[in-house]
């Protein structure tokens, strides 16, 4: 009988027992990235997950040395724990997105801090610099993945040109195209306000069409324009205009059957479209796509796009920062444009968005900035399980 | 102390099984045992640990009102006391940031957070009594279920900032937040002391118990699921819960001879 009541204790021990689960906590977590050096100042631009299921974070750091931002790398493991971090050397400057896996590395653009050339960067899974080439062109300022090449949006500050490129892991242009942004400094200066972040951020974006056109947002005749090229023609097939650096498109993807999921902006509102069409030939203006507007969002906000899967269905979720310092996003259905949730992430320091990343679980990695004791600069890394990302975006 | 007249056998047999019903109420003492620590902070450049929460033991007083029923037989007893116990503990843990050229370039943070926990707890303990007077000292070992009612979470944030052109002390408003997703239902262990005193056909019951957290109180898959806290850096531990109760009570009697037998007096 007494062999009855120890299994009965230990049955009853085994049923309330709550033991720490490795695989809850990497799940689901919130990190901050925190150094204690009161003026250090570090801002993330994208984040890519590893082979090891952590999460390699390329941004950027505060210099003295230049006016220009330093080069930041931050490893994580799976936990989100803290593994390594790179401070590149100060030669290299103003890192930009996105980080790109290709033949077991990640590659992405920055310039030199004297000659302004642009440069091809290749780190392995820990940060650590296993090449870097010269590219050639000056102000990298967009940058995206096209095959087994890279595609590069570069402004050239002699010639007052934006110029795309196609470029090889090797660093070689293997096609190039420059549009004139218009004569005059006042075209330029937001431009240059931009690279120095004494300004605010363009929505600098480069892209194609699968198997069609090449896509920019950048400056053209005098305006921040989505504009199409095949990078033979010197004009511009297509051409989105916006209004000078006062509205225009704030982040586009492509979707299926030649539509995108677009955001744009216009005199600081801010406009959601998971479903646009596009007339990539011709001349035409983002005021009259219209879409949902988002009074909730910063002005001019800051705006990245997923294509995920979520329970099944194709979604399109928009990230955004909002008036209240939070991070949100939103889901739609990449079929119906309908909307099918929302996530605010971040509370009582203010948070913003830097990326979003689909995980191996099927959760999603958010990674933002954050102003700890509201002052200091700092990575944040929002890890939401495959649950949190169905529940929140289940559909109505 | 007076010995009490001897009862007959008929009493005396009677005497051997008893129903006692009562409540009682007190205060309560609560530890947090840490078990494995958890940190929203990921430090770059200094020490996880310097980030670790620091818990008080056995300081912040809490309450509790209990239901008992007892069933006596031959001195030994077997008791369900289903109790409602409001639990408090506090932790803290500190920040710095300075200038190593500048030390004047320095901002303190110290996070003062108070856990509020209520629980149902339902205890089964056996009891042993060590005298059979109208004092009665006795023993007790028991195993406690304790299911989550409520949580919240008071958080004071308060520093000293040295780099805003003097020693300027602060102290934000409090925030509280409800952190029932952060906790679990728990179980626990229990040894005690009491003592009854019989008054007429009323034992008046004064006890004083040590809980034992035998599981960790933590919901290990939502540790990160309150935005308000995780974005002030703060995230729950694995831990394990330790009381000390000390009740006050009476109890009735159930069974009686006749209407004038007076039950208590053995």
């Amino acid at each position: 009988m007494r062999y009855f009541y120890f299994i009965l204790l230990c049955a009853f021990a085994w049923g309330c027992a709550n033991d720490a689960d490795p695989e809850a906590d990497k799940a689901s977590f919130t990190r901050i990235y925190d150094n204690n050096k009161f003026g250090s100042v570090i801002y993330p631009i994208d984040i890519k997950q590893t082979s090891d299921g952590g999460y390699l974070i390329l941004g950027g750091r505060k210099l003295t040395t230049s006016n220009f931002s330093g080069i930041y790398l931050l490893k994580t493991d799976a936990l989100g724990a803290y593994v390594e971090e790179q401070e590149l050397d100060e030669d290299l400057v103003a890192p930009i997105g996105p980080l790109m896996f290709l033949n077991d590395g990640y590659y992405f653009f920055c310039m030199t801090s004297v000659g302004l050339q642009t440069q091809l960067i290749r780190v392995n899974p820990n940060g650590t610099i296993d090449s870097q080439v010269s590219v050639g062109n000056s102000y990298p300022a967009a940058a995206a993945q096209e095959g087994n090449n890279f595609l590069l949006l570069s402004y050239n500050n002699v010639d007052k040109q934006s110029v795309i490129s196609v470029v090889t892991p090797a660093g070689a242009v293997q096609t190039s195209k420059a549009f004139s942004i218009g004569a005059g400094d006042a075209v330029e200066e937001p431009i240059i306000n931009h690279f120095l972040r004494t300004g605010r951020q363009l929505p600098f974006l480069v892209g194609r069409i699968p198997g069609g056109l090449f896509y920019f947002n950048g400056f053209f005749n005098y305006t921040l324009s989505l504009s199409f090229t095949n990078l033979a023609a010197d004009e511009p097939q297509g051409i989105l205009q916006g209004q000078q650096d006062d509205g225009g498109i704030s982040q586009a993807v492509p979707l299926d059957g030649g539509k995108f999921a677009l955001a744009r902006f216009n005199f600081g509102d801010n406009y959601f479209l998971p479903a646009a069409t596009i007339n990539s030939s011709g001349i035409s203006s983002s005021v009259d796509l219209g879409g949902n507007v988002l009074p909730e969002l910063v002005p001019n906000a800051a705006v990245k796009i997923l294509r995920t899967t979520i329970n099944g269905r194709k979604v399109v979720l928009y990230g955004s920062d909002t008036n209240g310092k939070q991070i949100v996003i939103l889901g739609y259905d990449e079929a119906t444009g309908s909307l099918m949730g929302s996530k605010y992430l971040g509370f009582s320091n203010p948070y913003e968005l830097a990326a979003i990343l689909p995980t191996s679980d099927g959760g999603l990695a958010v990674c933002g900035r954050t102003y700890v004791a509201g002052r200091f600069g700092r990575i944040c890394l929002f890890k939401l399980s495959s649950q949190e990302v169905e529940s929140a975006f289940k559909g109505f | 102390m007076a010995s009490l007249p001897k009862p007959n056998n008929q009493q005396t047999k009677f005497l051997e099984k008893q129903w006692w019903l009562g409540f009682k109420a007190g205060t309560n003492l609560a530890e947090a045992s840490l078990v494995k620590a958890y940190t929203v902070m990921a430090p770059t450049n200094y020490s996880t640990e310097l980030n670790y929460k620091r818990y008080d033991s056995f300081v912040k007083t809490g309450s509790q009102a209990t239901l008992e029923a007892t069933f006596y037989y031959k001195g030994i007893s077997f008791s369900a006391q289903p109790t409602y116990r409001h639990t408090r503990f506090t932790y803290f843990n500190t920040f710095r940031w300075t200038n190593s050229e500048d030390i004047s370039q320095t901002l303190e943070l110290r996070y003062d957070q108070e856990q509020k926990i209520d629980y149902a707890d339902f205890p089964l303990f056996i009891k042993y009594d060590m005298l059979r007077n109208k004092l009665r000292p006795y023993v007790q070992i028991g195993i406690i279920y304790s299911l989550l009612i409520n949580a919240n979470k008071a958080v004071t944030i308060s520093g000293t900032d040295y780099a805003s052109g003097g020693v300027n002390k602060f102290t934000q408003p409090g925030l509280i937040v409800g952190a029932k997703d952060l906790f679990e239902n728990y179980w626990s262990l229990a040894g005690g002391l009491g003592l009854d005193y019989n008054l007429g056909n009323v034992r008046i019951v004064l006890e004083a118990s040590y809980l034992k957290g035998m599981s960790n109180i933590t919901n290990t898959k939502n540790r990160f699921g309150n935005d308000r806290l995780s974005g002030i850096a703060d995230v729950q531990d694995d831990i394990k819960l330790n009381s000390i109760m000390i009740s006050a009570g009476v109890l009735f009697p159930m069974r009686f001879l006749s209407s004038n037998f007076k039950t208590l007096d053995r």
